[in-house]
């Protein structure tokens, strides 16, 4: 309840400002933008020459691969985040996402290893995961729990159960499915990257080309005026985080199939969704996470380390670049909204 | 929603009751459960056992989250300023410095952090959670950089052990040095949040920030006093921590970033416009300790540990966020 105030308040400034904004400013904020761009091209350009093999065909489809697990999360935390608002304390965020799929995969993989068909089980994962979603919307929704605690509180629940259930180990895994997914491929492109393009065309589609997706951006920006205009808020805040509850029960499925086991510490990968999401608003006119934006930071995250790799620059500094980059980025982006934008 | 507020002021009712003291209720529900399941929960010596292993170190991470919560902020680099005086004040003893160069590194380490986390946030304008993710990134990068990707440093004989033994190991009055350590601690940052003009301040700007700098508030200088203090608290908890294991590991900082949120958070639910309080945060990093110890005693494993906790953390917030939403 005293989120959505919140909301209302914050918004009043954004608007004067927004009226007062000049031309100038919406020039500088172009400027910027493309100049945000323009220095990932240039990372790009420069592992396009000189690190050995970037752009064979083989590597670039192996970076979609890799981002596969990666981008299918952060769709998740970018649906929360658009429809929670992106006010980083108070809007929407889902902690638990990493954990989740930790958790399906694990219910996934242990399934499977009791000799139940991949039906049973994939069906099994996508309710675990949508379960925990649920639990995510009835806390911030039913509950009025801030995200970041509820998420939070969730992600221990989730983590905890992965753990008993597979007991802090390595849970191989083998059936159709995986088989497909691992050495399947269509059109030369690889099952795992066909995951991929197919999930970001849907989500692409869903949220920016369907009056549900406009929705949806109508009650993360401006909850008041939405439920004004009609809207029913709880039920957008809910289905953006059971879908984020799907997706980390997607993604669990991929990275079964990419590790052929379930394995424990894939909460560690909550920064990077997080960093994925974060990151992607660069890439829109007015700096709201879309899924398109998403989606070129996932694959720029994912074609930092590999190009790093075959630079033979050793790994321990991707995860500085990767930080150093979202500072820049973000202090690039928040000087153009104007001094208070960040605030 | 102010309005209702002050209405709901006027005619206290039983669920504002539940809502405000749903912690201490949960508290001692918890305690009193555990003492009759376990006969060796209540005993003095398990209770010092709880204070010493498991309150001190995420207490003293906790009381600094407390200050950059309060003043609307958020510090997800805790655990790169513990890991940083962590890592300086090993390093150093190892290269045979005196136990207070170590400590003066280490926590000049964390300064360092803690200024850089300023300098983004008052002088870049970048959020205070994005800047300090991106702090964390860069920190584990050093680290791994630093240590040929997270080799640990133990020390645990010779003169660097003796140097940990005497800030670990140490009792003054039968108390020992890091419990004192803590309470000073504590009782500093309660005066400087809730007694002083500082304080005042950082209460201010996490509640109106644009009010505070309209009232004349210098906020980038607050706001940097906040972060640096939140950094140096963090590093004290991480030269505790290798005084006490005798030992820097990469990365294990990081363990204390969702507990002490987590604490903060419980402890705002004892105020009614959930205000993160010194008093609260220490009954919050009291209940997680309690249900770990409690839960181990009974028998649970380590993972079941975990969901316990989780599923604990929820229903407390359950309970106070759902009430008082109801009350209103």
């Amino acid at each position: 309840m005293s989120a959505t105030t919140l909301h209302a308040d914050a918004s009043v400034p954004d608007e004067k400002q927004a009226a007062a904004k000049s031309a100038g400013r919406r020039f500088g904020a172009l400027v910027v933008r493309l100049g945000a761009i323009a220095a990932f091209a240039a990372i790009m350009a420069y592992f396009v020459i000189f690190a050995p093999g970037f752009t064979s065909t083989f590597n670039l489809i192996n970076v979609v691969e890799q981002s596969a697990i990666l981008g299918v999360l952060a769709y998740g935390m970018t649906a929360v985040i658009i429809g929670g608002g992106s006010d980083v304390t108070e809007g929407g965020i889902d902690l638990s996402i990493a954990a989740n799929m930790g958790l399906c995969a694990a219910v996934y993989a242990t399934l499977l290893s009791m000799g139940y068909g991949d039906f049973l089980s994939v069906l099994a994962a996508i309710a675990v995961g949508m379960g925990v979603g649920a639990l995510n919307a009835v806390a911030v929704v039913g509950l009025g729990i801030l995200p970041l605690l509820a998420t939070l509180a969730v992600l221990n629940v989730a983590a905890g159960m992965e753990l008993t259930l597979t007991q802090n180990t390595v849970v191989g895994a083998s059936s159709p499915l995986l088989g497909v997914l691992v050495s399947g491929s269509f059109l030369g492109i690889s099952a795992l990257a066909w995951a991929l393009i197919v999930f970001s065309a849907i989500m692409i589609a869903v949220i920016h080309g369907t009056a549900f997706g406009l929705r949806l951006y109508a009650v993360g920006g401006h909850p008041e005026a939405a439920r004004a205009a009609g809207l029913s808020v709880p039920f957008y805040v809910s289905f953006t985080y059971v879908l984020s509850g799907f997706c980390a029960a997607v993604a669990s499925v991929l990275t079964v199939s990419r590790l052929s086991a379930s394995t424990p510490g894939s909460g560690e990968l909550l920064l990077s969704v997080l960093a994925a999401a974060l990151l992607g608003t660069v890439f829109s006119r007015r700096f709201v996470p879309t899924m398109g934006g998403t989606l070129l930071s996932v694959l720029f995250i994912g074609l930092l380390a590999n190009g790093f790799q075959l630079l033979n620059v050793s790994s321990y500094w991707v995860n500085g670049v990767q930080g150093a980059l979202i500072l820049l980025v973000v202090a690039i982006t928040s000087f153009a909204r104007g001094s208070e934008g960040s605030r | 929603m102010s309005v209702s507020a002050n209405d709901n002021a006027a005619r206290p009712s039983l669920r504002g009751f539940l809502a405000k003291y749903s912690v201490l209720i949960a508290f001692a529900a918890i305690v009193i459960f555990f003492s009759v399941a376990s006969p060796t929960f209540l005993t003095p010596a398990n209770l010092f056992n709880v204070l010493v292993n498991n309150v001190v170190m995420l207490a003293i991470v906790a009381l600094g989250l407390t200050i950059v919560i309060s003043s609307g902020g958020i510090d997800l680099s805790v655990g790169v300023s513990v890991d940083m005086a962590s890592m300086v004040f090993v390093m150093l003893l190892a290269a045979g410095y005196s136990g207070v160069t170590g400590v003066a590194g280490g926590l000049g380490a964390a300064l360092i952090v803690g200024v850089l986390n300023a300098i983004l946030i008052t002088r870049l304008n970048i959020s205070p959670f994005l800047a300090t993710l991106g702090v964390l990134f860069i920190g584990q990068s050093t680290q791994q950089l630093a240590t040929s990707g997270g080799q640990p440093i133990y020390l645990t004989s010779g003169y660097a052990a003796d140097q940990f033994n005497a800030i670990a190991r140490t009792a003054l009055f039968g108390v020992p040095t890091p419990v004192i350590v803590l309470i000073v601690l504590a009782f500093a940052v309660h005066v400087l949040l809730h007694r002083s003009v500082f304080g005042r301040y950082v209460q201010a700007m996490g509640a109106q920030p644009g009010v505070a700098w309209y009232s004349g508030i210098r906020v980038s200088r607050e706001l940097s006093m906040v972060h640096v203090l939140c950094a140096l608290l963090a590093g004290a908890t991480g030269i505790l921590l290798s005084a006490t294991v005798k030992s820097y590991v990469p990365l294990s900082g990081n363990a204390f970033l969702l507990d002490a949120i987590g604490a903060t958070f419980i402890g705002t639910t004892l105020s009614r416009e959930r205000k993160p309080s010194v008093i609260g945060t220490l009954l919050g990093v009291l209940l997680l300790a309690i249900v770990k110890n409690g839960l181990l005693l009974v028998g649970w494993n380590f993972y079941w540990q975990q969901v316990g906790i989780g599923v604990l953390v929820f229903l407390v917030l359950a309970a106070s966020f759902g009430l008082r939403r109801a009350a209103h």
